[in-house]
């Protein structure tokens, strides 16, 4: 063996030992404590500022000294935070209720049946959403003025349905065409009326989609901020989005307080997507399933 | 396809039998129509307005017991029809009958058919058990009787083992089973089946289709089967019903539509390998004919002789068609080979199958015009030579070469 050839081998076996580390759990793990700490970092700055108090944020340190719960007591209790809290539940539950309803009947004619104008339809359903909802806002304020519905929940609750069902549609519809049509098929010459054929065979099979779609909504209409903004005025239908913003203020911003009701609005969110975690991922797998 | 070929199966279609060597419609001499097809034509309406015809004028009676396939290239119309019966398409003209009954405004659960899909459609949420007995379950059958039903069904396919598991625990030929079971559970009027094999893999399908052939002679049910496969529509069918772009072009026993094919589509599509078609004159010779090519001629037989002057077209138009089974080593023929039925050809490609060899064989070495012959294991024909090759004549076939009309018959 040549010098040549064993210094070719020295560096290979080198070149080697460096991409064994690069790929190896050390650099894996390194990798991902960067992403989780920069998804995390503004969450954890938040929780630890809502156990200062509103004059404490200000001396800069990390660790609160005499960590307090008073901001949530301020919050909740006095500035009638919990008010927004349940506003915004009633809002994303009932929502939720109302999309599921629609997008599951509409998603699955969208899914299987060939008629007039169907192609059109199903691109009028998307197209509402193709623009910047903000372009709506005016036409919609003046809608819920003339039927009294501003500063009511019906009004938010509107205009969230509006939102989200367009979206809903377009992911039912796709979740039901992976659900191979010999199903329902297959049903209805073994005896089942359409109907009947939806609700035991296409339904069951569905769930994980019903699931995604259920979160999905419950998430998007919990944050959203635009439309609840123009058409709420007080807590008697402001969601936790738009009452967030009552704590700043015009020549200051209440930084625990407002941190405080952020934290806040983020845990029944966070049970949500940890109870149901495992149909939002079989929901976006939707359809690499066989049959 | 010309309206003579159409005109052809007229008579496979009412039941009657010219000629007495069809085994299998004389087995089933119950005369009684379970399904009657009747002038039926579908087309399916596209974006653009003009429709596409799937199936166009098509009328079959269907006799009770009776396994009748529907075979075909893609797109021919098969699926078309059955899922027609089945009533998951709505006719565009014609009706569909069933037990004396017209259904074509019923919807399938109330036609009496049961399906089996060629992805086979079993319910993935459900366990065997709960597959097989779930038409009866949706029709409120008795409990007592619907597991009654599905023990004999689960006994009767061998899955008895098999009927807490869920669809997707099971082999390709388990659920296969299992959709054959959720038809037959149900004791329909029709069994209706698309394809069922062609998801199984070569040996499995082989093993299946023998298996299918005794449940059909142990259940005795009409059963309407959609294959593309030319050999399980011999093996399978009492009769068989050959599709192609939307019209019927021949239906009868297997036997009859591989021995006399109407047409020449039906001469290409039954049989493995397919028939041999060569461009040939036919001409005149003292007291007959003769097919002659650049490279051969063949006497006909008196019959086909005949066959052409009833025929009378023009003599350039013809096509010869021989099967190559029909194609011998002329060595081993003996005594039968004249120089009336032998020709001179290249042999360019031997395939040993153990029971046959096949030669890809050309009149010229530079292969021009390849057709295959079929010869016994025993020839002793070796490739890139020329050899001596024996027709049996009388198993010759002339087609029109303008309407593909088989003439010689």
């Amino acid at each position: 063996m040549s010098v040549e050839d064993s210094y070719e081998w020295l560096d290979y076996r080198t070149r080697q030992r460096f991409w064994d580390v690069v790929e190896g759990p050390m650099v894996v793990h390194l990798v991902l404590a960067v992403s989780v700490f920069i998804v995390l970092a503004p969450i954890l700055w938040e929780v630890l500022t809502s156990l200062k108090t509103d004059e404490a944020v200000y001396n800069l340190r990390v660790i609160p000294q005499n960590p307090t719960f008073s901001s949530y007591y301020n919050v909740l209790i006095e500035q009638d935070y919990w008010r927004a809290m349940v506003n915004s539940i009633i809002i994303s539950t009932t929502t939720t209720t109302i999309v599921l309803t629609l997008a599951v009947p509409a998603g699955y004619a969208f899914s299987r049946f060939r008629f007039p104008f169907d192609t059109a339809l199903f691109i009028g359903v998307l197209f509402s959403r193709l623009f910047p909802p903000i372009g709506l806002i005016i036409p919609y304020y003046r809608i819920m003025s003339s039927l009294n519905l501003l500063n009511t929940l019906p009004g938010v609750i509107i205009a969230q349905v509006y939102l989200w069902l367009p979206l809903m549609v377009y992911i039912m519809r796709n979740f039901f065409i992976s659900i191979p049509q010999e199903l329902d098929e297959s049903a209805r010459v073994d005896g089942c009326t359409h109907l009947q054929a939806f609700r035991h065979v296409v339904l069951p099979l569905a769930r994980p989609g019903l699931a995604a779609c259920g979160i999905l909504t419950f998430l998007y209409s919990w944050r959203e901020f635009l439309f609840s903004l123009i058409v709420t005025r007080t807590l008697a239908a402001q969601p936790i989005s738009v009452a967030v913003y009552r704590f700043v203020g015009d020549v200051s911003v209440a930084w625990a307080s407002l941190a405080a009701a952020c934290v806040l609005a983020i845990i029944p969110t966070v049970l949500v997507v940890l109870t149901f975690q495992r149909y939002i991922v079989s929901g976006l797998t939707a359809g690499a399933l066989k049959q | 396809m010309s309206d003579t070929t159409q005109s052809q199966d007229g008579y496979d279609t009412n039941g009657e039998q010219p000629d007495g060597n069809t085994p299998a419609s004389d087995g089933t001499a119950d005369e009684e129509i379970n399904v009657r097809i009747d002038d039926l034509t579908k087309v399916y309406d596209e974006d653009g307005g003009s429709g596409v015809v799937a199936v166009e004028d098509l009328s079959i009676d269907i006799r009770r017991g009776e396994f009748l396939v529907f075979v075909g290239p893609s797109g021919c119309g098969k699926t078309t029809t059955l899922r027609t019966v089945a009533g998951l398409e709505t006719p565009t003209e014609g009706r569909i009958w069933i037990e004396d009954e017209d259904v074509s405004d019923l919807e399938p659960r109330d036609r009496g058919v049961a399906m089996v899909f060629q992805n086979y459609a079993l319910y993935p949420h459900m366990t065997v058990r709960e597959n097989l007995s779930f038409p009866l379950r949706i029709r409120n059958y008795p409990s007592d009787e619907t597991e009654e039903r599905v023990e004999y069904t689960a006994g009767l396919l061998e899955i008895s083992e098999l009927l807490d598991r869920k669809p997707s625990a099971l082999s390709g030929g388990q659920q296969q089973r299992v959709a054959l079971g959720r038809a037959i559970v149900r004791k329909p009027s029709v069994f209706l089946m698309d394809e069922p094999l062609s998801n199984l893999d070569a040996k499995l399908r082989v093993q299946m289709r023998t298996e299918l052939n005794e449940i059909h002679k142990r259940v005795e049910k009409t059963t309407i089967y959609v294959t593309h496969d030319q050999a399980e529509a011999m093996t399978l069918g009492d009769r068989v019903a050959v599709l192609n772009e939307g019209r019927l072009q021949q239906l009868g026993p297997p036997q009859r539509l591989y021995d006399e094919p109407v047409n020449r589509f039906v001469a290409g599509f039954i049989g493995e390998p397919p028939m041999n078609f060569m461009p040939t004159d036919v001409v005149a010779t003292d007291g007959g004919y003769e097919a002659r090519s650049d490279h051969f001629g063949i006497e006909l037989t008196d019959d086909l002789a005949a066959a052409v002057d009833d025929w009378g077209g023009d003599l350039d138009a013809l096509t010869l068609g021989i099967r190559p089974e029909d194609i011998n080593d002329a060595r081993l023929t003996g005594d039968s080979t004249t120089s009336a039925n032998t020709i001179e050809a290249y042999v360019r490609l031997i395939e040993p199958m153990g029971s046959d060899k096949f030669l890809t064989v050309s009149p010229t070495a530079e292969g021009n015009h390849e057709f295959t012959a079929r010869v016994s294991p025993d020839s002793e024909i070796r490739e890139d030579e020329f050899t001596s090759l024996s027709v049996t004549r009388s198993k010759m076939h002339l087609f029109d070469d303008e309407t593909g009309r088989n003439i010689s018959i």
